[in-house]
């Protein structure tokens, strides 16, 4: 979960809009449903255009460029070039393009759920949907967790460097277990004084959560809704 | 207002009892100060005080415990969360959410209350803490004293009348320490009763009321504020206590050094992460070889990054010039080795005696052994790193830095949050191994540990050396730097110097 500072936050996106953009990419990019049929084609783009343009406009273009050009360049190879190709080199573009064209998609649109709500839009826009509190707190305290397990790794990291465990180095053969096994322990420490501090503070109280962030749905939250809906009944149309 | 009568407490996963026969009774308004070594039950005391015992923290509980009147084995922690307002030793590990906004309105989100009364609490707490500068900030972005203050504000959001803090001031520097003074300062005028558990005595000398020493889970005396600040070093020494002045620290016993002719120099110390301004920018510093070097600066002021270029964990980062020899930072990773603040993180395998072998170039039983029995670590050889305690861990990362053979040592915050014994037993590892011939470098805010142990003072600020001199003749100064003086809660613009080679002097 980013901070956003307000200079930055002039594009709002519900974040049951962004759950909807996620939903959508995961059914009908990253699962494929509705196979080849032509009217699926430019419904896909779309879906796949709509977090990347909002990233763009979150001030996040610059990973936006970069997935846009992936996946538009293994689009291409894979309508013209694909088929060309025998043996090893198949299996490589294969793979890259399965990746491109299938899950990078599906990861920016995690990515921009992710990078652009708050922990606190994240849990009001959850309970709005209905979520029962024994998800969202296993949820946003996984979410708090992840920055933590970065940090953690990446200090074992620096350690295992210094004490010349790595590849071409010591014990290679260990290598995964040095860099787990106290990033774990450490995880944990910090882990449990988090859910101490967070318990302290009266989360998982039985009181309804009340929540001061405006989250409410505007005109592009509208059109994420109206393009969902017209994906859903194109897709229903495919199955005539 | 706070009443414990006749407490005991083990924790479900020990066999010792934290506390014993606890009998404390505090009043309304009152501050008082929890005090004593590590482990000895301060920390278990807070814990109830704001119920994380017994209802997260599980164990045997003996006694009452009453706040406001209320016994706390029968109120849930949602409740005891309205009226008592927690601080937590590590900033790092107790903000939920990753905006200072989102925080402030966090415990009054899950109290249910309303959206238009929340912002009204906040407005109220933003005043009081003088905090509109970092309202829009990211929690990331503050230094420790400002997280601790900002944490200090989101708990008196839902006006709890008992705030209890647990070793506030362990990982921050001189104005962390004087923002969150400042802080407890201004809770204890709205006429609050507060509970503070800590190592760091000086900065509450005129904020406690009382002060209650412990050891092993029992009470060992009780004072009135003003006499306990007024007793003598000797005293509070026996106690195991942290000076309480840093006027009697002991600066007085320190010995006129004579430094090697040889110098540590290193050279283009500059470093900038990826896509930001340079936080480190060292062109040339000198230190004598086999000192014991403290490197003292502010939070943020490019110490760890100093730290971490040294050792070469950062590439491409400046030329350090040991006996002659020029070691770029590749070189450095096999010549230079760093005793984390979390040693944790640099402990790998199943046993100590392992973990010393592994960093060997040739594994020698004989040579881990006779290392390990220097460091006193001789009767855990088979025990696993992890369930050692503390200080144990730390030897064991020394004996690893040891058999390698590394020629300087650079220690990041060994002893925040340690008592005046753990302390002294860490002043007197590193002398030995200056002793042995290795230069030290120590990154620390600790003014007794400077004074128990080194010789050689590097000050960093905003990634430049400050100034670089020998401690023997200029205690003074350096007592000034750490002194908490008057209400200077502003930032102090630290003129930057026109030099920018430094020698050595006296």
């Amino acid at each position: 979960m980013k901070n956003l500072n307000h200079k930055t936050r002039h594009f709002i996106v519900d974040p049951r809009s962004k759950f909807l953009i996620l939903l959508l990419n995961s059914i009908f990019v990253f699962g494929g449903a509705g196979g080849a049929h032509p009217m699926m084609l430019p419904i896909r783009h779309v879906l796949i255009a709509i977090p990347l343009f909002f990233l763009l406009f979150e001030g996040k273009g610059k990973s936006a460029c970069i997935a846009a050009l992936g996946y538009a360049f293994f689009y291409i190879i894979q309508v013209t070039y694909f088929g060309l190709t025998k043996g090893l080199l198949n299996h490589m573009l294969l793979f890259s393009i399965g990746f491109f064209v299938r899950i990078l998609p599906n990861v920016m649109a995690a990515y921009y759920l992710i990078s652009t709500t708050t922990v606190s839009e994240l849990i009001s826009a959850m309970e709005r949907m209905r979520f029962s509190n024994y998800l969202i707190i296993p949820i946003i305290v996984m979410m708090r967790f992840f920055p933590v397990v970065i940090e953690e790794s990446n200090a074992v990291a620096d350690a295992m460097r210094m004490r010349d465990v790595r590849f071409g180095g010591k014990k290679i053969s260990k290598l995964l277990e040095y860099r787990f096994i106290p990033m774990i322990t450490c995880s944990v420490k910090v882990g449990e004084e988090l859910s101490a501090s967070a318990i302290a503070r009266g989360l998982g109280s039985p009181m309804k959560r009340t929540n001061i962030c405006n989250i409410g749905f505007r005109g592009i939250d509208f059109f994420v809704f109206v393009f969902g809906i017209l994906t859903i009944i194109v897709f229903s149309t495919t199955k005539m | 207002m706070i009443k414990l009568e006749d407490v005991s407490f083990s924790y479900a996963t020990a066999k010792e009892k934290s506390l014993k026969n606890i009998n404390i009774e505090i009043s309304k308004g009152e501050c008082i100060l929890l005090t004593g070594e590590s482990g000895c039950g301060k920390t278990t005391i807070t814990r109830l005080l704001n119920g994380i015992i017994p209802n997260y923290y599980e164990g045997k509980l003996q006694g009452e415990v009453l706040i406001n009147g209320n016994n706390i084995k029968t109120m849930e922690l949602y409740q005891m969360a309205a009226i008592v307002g927690s601080v937590f030793q590590n900033p790092k590990s107790q903000f939920f959410n990753s905006d200072v906004k989102s925080e402030l309105a966090f415990i009054c989100e899950n109290m249910g209350m309303h959206p238009k009364d929340i912002e009204e609490r906040m407005r109220k707490a933003i005043k009081e803490f003088s905090i509109e500068k970092y309202i829009e900030n990211s929690v990331v972005q503050l230094s420790g004293g400002e997280k601790q203050r900002i944490a200090c504000a989101a708990v008196s959001t839902p006006n709890p009348i008992i705030y209890v803090l647990d070793e506030p001031s362990s990982n921050l520097d001189r104005q962390g320490i004087i923002l969150l003074r400042d802080s407890i300062q201004k809770l204890k005028n709205q006429g609050f009763t507060i509970v503070i558990a800590e190592h760091r005595l000086h900065y509450l000398r005129e904020i406690a009321d009382r002060v209650i020493i412990m050891d092993e889970g029992e009470i060992t005396s009780t004072f009135l504020a003003k006499d306990f600040f007024l007793l003598s070093k000797e005293k509070i020494e026996k106690y195991g206590l942290r000076s309480t002045s840093f006027k009697d620290i002991g600066h007085k016993s320190i010995n006129k050094t004579n430094f090697l002719k040889n110098e540590l120099v290193f050279e283009n110390f500059i470093y900038a992460h990826k896509g930001q301004q340079e936080c480190l920018k060292i062109d040339e510093l000198k230190i004598p070889q086999n000192s014991i070097t403290a490197v003292i600066g502010n939070n943020g002021a490019g110490k760890s990054t100093f730290s971490k270029c040294l050792c070469g964990i950062y590439k491409n980062s400046g030329t350090l010039t040991i006996n002659d020899e020029k070691q770029k930072y590749k070189k450095r990773l096999s010549s230079c080795y760093m005793v984390m603040q979390d040693v944790n993180h640099q402990l790998f395998t199943e046993s100590v005696i392992e973990e010393v072998l592994l960093s060997m170039d040739q594994e020698n039983n004989e040579r881990a052994k006779e290392v390990l029995e220097q460091l006193d670590l001789l009767p855990f050889i088979e025990r696993h790193p992890v369930s050692l305690s503390g200080g144990q861990k730390q030897r064991t990362a020394i004996a690893t830095a040891i058999v390698s053979e590394r020629q300087v040592i650079v220690f990041d915050e060994p002893t925040s949050g340690l008592d005046f014994r753990h302390m002294k037993e860490v002043a007197k590892e590193l002398k030995k191994l200056s002793d042995k011939g290795k230069t030290i470098l120590l990154v620390t805010h600790d003014l007794e540990l400077i004074f128990s142990c080194c010789n050689f003072i590097v000050e960093i600020e905003r990634g430049i050396v400050n100034s670089a001199y020998p401690l023997y003749g200029n205690t003074r100064k350096l007592i000034d730097y750490f002194e908490i003086g008057g209400n200077a809660v502003e930032e102090k613009k630290v003129p930057v110097p026109p030099k920018k080679t430094f020698y050595l002097r006296g």
